[in-house]
């Protein structure tokens, strides 16, 4: 579904990226991790093209995101992304966010769009929120409403770039709680997160990137149970003992 | 201090012999005023909103221009955009053109020329709270549109435009009244607003104070106009549970 090759991005002198390569099939649920700076959000933002990337390549479901011809509008809108600070449109109530889109790029009409988006409230626990704004609610509430906003446009992937370290910790469970279920259901997803419990219960493989390098992409198991850099040793140790 | 008050003078019919009372020509020229500021607002809240999106935009011609046009009307006074308005540019016209502006009525050119000189200026100036506005967004929310399939120019129009128009509503109050304030320039070349309208009363009545009383007050309760006017502007588009909202 995803696949990328040889992905590298630098900042004038300053390299993000340096080859990566990584393929994501579908179904699978990816977490990407690895110490802070090391290139995982921009890594995941290349996928839907926010972030541009100088050489090597990514296909999206067949399509490639990094030739200039590509309308990259339409493949953003098939692809579900979720940010770190939820990033919900503050001046709209929670319906309208979910409304938004499906009608203005996927042209639905406006009364199938709120059934859909009142189906995706009900998903996330939200539905009696659905004329609030964005403002009144909590940060893991205003998150799973962005998570059923990506999900309104039926994506045929989802990026999730750090969705719980803006959160309390009290909240964070409710987020990771719809994330595990859509996994389960079979969305395939790509997350920066640095819950390794998330990652343990749903991953099918994790991904360690250091200074923008995939240093380790490998099953669950073989990542928890035995990394073989000494970099994701000493990851994992400093993020699992506290 | 001998001064001779004389508030009954606004009632006195004018020097000039036709029927009209002074009062008549206070409120022309208020009339004028308003009517110069507001034409000259609304050009300049659109233009602005044009150029200050275009600073923004990632396309380096675009924004390069839009720069240029904030600096030139930003950094050139306003006295002297007047004179080039009124007595340069008809000059620059083609013939024609030019020919048909100065055949014109003496009064519809001084207002033309000080309608499109206020409405530049301001719109520079606008164009900096706008271009303000969209930069103070969290850069999340341009992402968050434009992934969500949203065009560029979508992700303008429904994301980031009505916030940025709504964080910048305050320093738009204060460029509102500016431009009210500034109307008073065109009194130089002619035009008779609020200003001159009270000069003028001072030429013929020789009754200065009662004048530019009366013409302090008049500019005092057209701002008290504008600003309740933005005020319900301000609560009207406030967003619940964000800044300034319940």
């Amino acid at each position: 579904m995803i696949s990328m090759n040889k992905v590298s991005k630098h900042y004038g002198a300053f390299q993000v990226l340096t080859d990566c390569t990584t393929q994501v099939h579908k179904g699978e649920v990816i977490v990407v991790c690895g110490p802070s700076g090391s290139g995982k959000s921009t890594l995941i933002k290349c996928v839907n093209g926010l972030e541009p990337f100088q050489s090597g390549e990514i296909i999206v479901n067949g399509v490639s995101v990094g030739d200039p011809k590509t309308n990259l509008s339409k493949l953003r809108s098939t692809v579900g992304m979720v940010f770190q600070n939820f990033e919900l449109f503050p001046h709209m109530r929670i319906i309208d966010n979910l409304t938004i889109a499906q009608v203005k790029v996927l042209g639905r009409n406006p009364e199938q769009a709120r059934e859909k988006g009142f189906k995706l409230l009900d998903r996330v626990g939200l539905r009696v929120q659905a004329e609030k704004y964005p403002g009144q609610l909590s940060g893991g509430q205003q998150q799973r409403v962005a998570i059923a906003r990506a999900l309104s446009m039926d994506p045929i992937c989802m990026l999730f770039d750090e969705p719980t370290s803006a959160l309390d910790p009290e909240m964070i469970n409710e987020v990771l709680d719809v994330m595990t279920e859509l996994a389960q259901e079979g969305m395939t997803m790509m997350c920066v997160t640095h819950e390794m419990g998330f990652a343990r219960r749903v991953a099918s493989r994790v991904i360690f990137m250091d200074q923008g390098r995939i240093v380790e992409d490998d099953s669950k198991e073989a990542f928890f149970g035995n990394p073989r850099s000494e970099r994701a040793q000493q990851f994992l140790a400093k993020i699992l003992h506290h | 201090m001998a001064y001779n008050w004389n508030w009954g003078v606004f009632l006195q019919p004018t020097a000039t012999g036709d029927d009209s009372t002074y009062l008549d020509w206070m409120l022309h020229g208020l009339q004028m005023t308003v009517g110069l500021s507001l034409s000259a607002w609304l050009i300049a809240l659109l233009l602005g909103a044009v150029v200050g999106v275009l600073r923004t935009v990632p396309n380096r011609w675009l924004s390069g221009l839009a720069t240029a046009y904030v600096e030139v009307f930003r950094n050139i006074p306003l006295l002297v955009q007047l004179f080039l308005w009124y007595f340069v540019m008809p000059e620059l016209l083609p013939e024609k053109l030019g020919n048909a502006f100065k055949q014109t009525n003496p009064i519809m050119q001084q207002f033309l020329s000080s309608m499109i000189c206020l409405a530049l200026f301001t719109s520079a100036r606008v164009a900096e709270q706008v271009r303000s506005g969209i930069n103070s967004l969290p850069p999340g929310q341009k992402n968050a549109g434009l992934a969500l399939g949203f065009t560029l120019p979508q992700t303008y129009r429904h994301v980031m435009l009505p916030m940025a128009v709504r964080l910048i509503v305050p320093p738009l109050t204060s460029e509102f009244l500016n431009i009210f304030k500034n109307s008073a320039v065109c009194s130089t070349i002619g035009l008779l607003e609020l200003a001159a309208q009270g000069r003028q009363l001072v030429d013929y009545t020789a009754q200065p104070y009662e004048s530019f009383i009366a013409v302090t007050v008049a500019y005092l309760l057209l701002n008290v106009v504008v600003m309740s006017g933005m005020r319900w502007v301000e609560t009207h588009v406030r967003v619940p549970g964000y800044i300034g909202g319940k």
